[in-house]
């Protein structure tokens, strides 16, 4: 089967944090994960947005919690999508979140492999990525057996690397894994981490954000080579001045790069995360070179 | 199969069966100390075993009996370790004289194992590794009229011992306070489940789940000896009981094994020292272990609270307690007191290192004085460690920084070695006497400035020699600077006011190292 844009569906979760997906691609939907403040439940950026959420958090004398959609959710928005023959929908790895099952729970309900479930084993905005080189893919016509070399083939090669402030956020949600022993408060110790193969894992840690940032810049020098398929995208949990940072190092170090995404952490992956978290991601996509 | 072969198929079949049970085994372990190290123990002499048949240039079986019982004595570590080495002896001494191993030879063999553990332990416990391997023994000789095949036996003794270890709960009290079974029994199990496995070709089942016992296993009492002391006497017409009778009064949990030309000894003592006396005044002394058992306890408490498991350790030498303080929060697991005019033995650092749950050791001396003495220790280490030449607190703490505990020591090394290159350092003391150093003439009872080791200030304000080393490492581009005041030292406010001033883009870290002799201790990087 020939798929295009016009008969196939992404659908990705709130932990992509690409809330204008609908309105860039008709063809695309996001299914909110929920965040709680004590006894109040907020569908992630549809009626908590990160700027909120962040305020909100500053003053908060008890941290949220959150959870994943439930599969109803999704078998609303698949439902919504009736008119699309096929659906790829794209999920926070599933070692971080239970999102992936409650989504598999109503694409089995919805049958016939009508829907197409992809652990994406990564989070944020390397969700988004990987729906935009499918989308890419769409728009000039593609297949499945495409579309699953691309996954493979993301999920081995994408890049991914972020520093938080504190350690004490990733713990307490317990998404954490080996990084734990990564912890250092006295010193200004600063943790480098990635996700691999769906879990946080430490790349190493250094003292201070000026060390961070030359600690980026090695491994994403070190990684890629300057070229217009490179890809790049950047997230920031209420530290704009980082991502700023972050846009200046790539336009420097690779200014053939496109910066396809910059975005802030919604309220579910800046619950985890925690405020002052700065990362970045990329992949060489060769879509056009077909 | 030859006989070589087959041993080793054995040996590897046990070795493998504890060392997936080894930390469960080590967490059980509250009898007759809980020092927390049956499995690791057990595990060290299985793997002494294997070693040795691995090399073995043994040329018949009675050389290869020989050779095995050997290793597993030259090997054994700890308490339970020299009875497992006397079970190894006494099993293939027996499996050695049989034309073929059959449930007769198997009985005869557990039987023989079981009688050398007894003699080996002055005074035997039962509900320990003795009653297990005497269990075993007595079911294997209730079942050879039926004349089972050997796999078939092999397991029923497995299953039996199952049945047998879980009854030492109940024969011995302090097992029974803690709600766990004894360590060395479970570890003797482990080893006949493993070489059960290796004869009938199967794969090893599922380890038994570590889960399951009380938390107050954790809080048992301490031996009331700190030392766990182990050597090997080699000599000539070695008297066992005579060196028995002297150690006795030393302590507890003696052990006392061997022959003639070689004996492995095994005492819990508050007095290491006249332990070795007594050895030395009667052959040669080798494989020296003395472990801090209070310590041992101690982390064992740590690893089941943080169940934490590393490839790597580290044991920094460091003097201060805020210093102290930042080492383990970098994750440092041992911090040896010591550093200027108090440096560390040779022997306390191999006993620290010894005493990591890790595999592998990192070693920071952390000062210029103590990098031979940590490099003799990772010499007479029985792991390995790598040292790191830290000549300064602060180099320390630039190497711990990129420390990964989940990666190997040589890596972790390498890395570190890194750091410290890229980070200079300097110092503020007071002058002990009057000198001239590199043409800079310095005043007793001054300050006294250094950078990387070249003198750059001396004088009566300690703001302005520690302004002239600050200002000499900052000379090269740096993006942290780390302050770490000593114990009495002024008040660094102004100092750092001004340098936030100077160095807007400069991160300062100032904290309370609180280590003697050197009022600041400074780094760039």
């Amino acid at each position: 089967m020939q798929l295009t844009a016009a008969n196939t569906a992404v659908v990705v979760d709130s932990t992509a944090d690409f809330p204008e997906a609908p309105e860039r691609f008709p063809n695309w939907r996001v299914v909110p994960l929920y965040v709680r403040f004590g006894d109040e439940s907020y569908r992630d950026y549809v009626e908590l947005g990160p700027e909120e959420f962040y305020a909100r958090l500053r003053t908060a004398t008890e941290l949220p919690t959150t959870s994943q959609p439930t599969p109803q959710d999704f078998l609303s928005a698949y439902e919504e999508l009736g008119g699309f023959e096929r659906i790829y929908s794209l999920h926070i790895a599933s070692r971080l979140s239970g999102t992936f099952g409650s989504a598999r729970l109503a694409a089995e309900e919805i049958g016939g492999g009508r829907v197409r479930m992809v652990d994406t084993e990564t989070a944020s905005a390397a969700i988004t990525m990987l729906g935009l080189a499918i989308q890419r893919r769409l728009e000039v016509g593609t297949t499945d057996d495409e579309l699953d070399k691309l996954i493979d083939r993301y999920k081995q090669e994408h890049g991914l690397l972020f520093t938080v402030d504190t350690l004490e956020f990733l713990a307490r949600g317990g998404r954490i894994g080996r990084a734990r022993a990564m912890a250092g408060q006295l010193l200004n110790i600063k943790p480098i981490l990635t996700i691999t193969e769906g879990e946080v894992v430490p790349v190493k840690r250094v003292r201070g954000n000026r060390k961070a940032m030359q600690e980026f810049v090695r491994d994403f020098t070190g990684a890629t080579t300057d070229g217009p398929d490179l890809k790049v995208g950047i997230a920031h949990a209420d530290a704009p001045e980082r991502a700023e940072a972050l846009r200046k190092m790539v336009r420097a170090e690779r200014p053939q790069a496109e910066i396809e995404v910059v975005t802030t952490l919604g309220a579910v992956v800046g619950t985890h995360a925690g405020p002052g978290t700065v990362g970045f991601f990329w992949f060489l996509d060769d879509a056009g070179d077909r | 199969m030859s006989d070589l072969e087959q041993a080793r198929a054995l040996a590897h079949g046990a070795l493998a069966s504890l060392e997936r049970s080894r930390q469960r085994i080590d967490d059980l372990n509250v009898y007759p100390v809980p020092d927390g190290d049956t499995g690791t123990n057990l595990a060290l002499t299985a793997r002494a075993v294997v070693e040795a048949l691995e090399t073995t240039r043994a040329e018949d079986r009675a050389a290869l009996v020989r050779e095995v019982s050997r290793a597993a004595l030259m090997g054994a570590r700890g308490n339970s370790g020299v009875i497992l080495s006397q079970i190894v002896r006494g099993a293939a001494e027996a499996l050695g004289n049989a034309e073929e191993v059959d449930a007769a030879t198997i009985a005869q063999a557990l039987r023989a194992a079981s009688d050398a553990a007894y003699r080996a332990v002055r005074r035997p416990v039962e509900g320990t590794m003795l009653t297990v391997v005497r269990a075993l023994a007595e079911e294997a000789e209730a079942r050879v009229s039926a004349a089972p095949p050997v796999p078939e036996l092999l397991t029923a003794l497995v299953s039996h011992g199952e049945e047998a270890v879980a009854r030492t709960q109940e024969q011995l009290d302090v097992l029974r306070e803690a709600g766990v079974v004894d360590a060395g029994g479970a570890g003797l199990l482990e080893i006949v489940r493993g070489i059960a496995a290796a004869v009938s070709g199967e794969e090893l089942p599922e380890a038994p789940p570590s889960a399951g016992f009380a938390v107050e296993a954790i809080h048992q009492e301490l031996s009331r000896y700190r030392y766990c002391t182990v050597f090997v006497l080699e000599g000539d017409e070695l008297d066992a009981t005579a060196l028995e009778a002297e150690l006795e009064p030393l302590g507890d949990s003696l052990l006392v094994v061997g022959d003639r030309s070689a004996l492995k000894v095994h005492v819990h003592t508050d007095d290491p020292g006249a332990a070795l006396s007594a050895g030395a005044a009667r052959g040669v002394l080798e494989g020296i272990e003395i472990a801090n058992m209070h310590r041992q306890t101690e982390q064992r408490e740590e690893r089941l609270l943080h169940a934490a498991e590393n490839a790597t350790d580290v044991v920094a030498v460091v003097a201060g307690a805020g210093n102290r303080t930042i080492f383990e929060s970098l994750g440092a697991a041992r911090v040896v007191e010591g550093g200027q005019s108090m440096n560390p033995s040779t022997a306390e650092l191999v006993a620290a290192v010894e005493a990591l749950a890790a595999p592998e050791a990192i070693l920071l001396p952390n000062n210029s004085n103590v990098i031979l003495a940590a490099e003799q220790a990772a010499r007479a280490a029985e792991k390995p460690v790598e040292v790191v030449p830290t000549d300064s607190i602060p180099a320390g703490i630039a190497a711990m920084v990129v420390f990964d505990g989940a990666r190997p020591a040589a890596e972790n090394a390498a890395a570190m070695r890194e750091a410290i290159e890229a980070v200079a350092t300097g110092e503020v003391t007071i002058a002990s006497r009057d000198a001239v150093l590199n043409g800079l003439a310095v005043r007793k009872g001054n300050y006294f400035g250094l950078a990387g080791g070249d003198p750059v200030a001396e004088g009566r304000s300690f703001e302005e020699v520690a302004r002239a080393v600050v200002e000499r490492l900052l000379a090269e581009p740096r993006e942290v600077l780390t302050l770490l005041r000593g114990a009495d030292a002024p008040e660094l406010g102004p100092l750092v006011a001004e340098l936030a001033a100077q160095h807007p883009e400069l991160e300062v870290d100032v904290q309370d190292g609180g280590q003697p002799h050197y009022p600041l201790l400074v780094s760039a990087e």
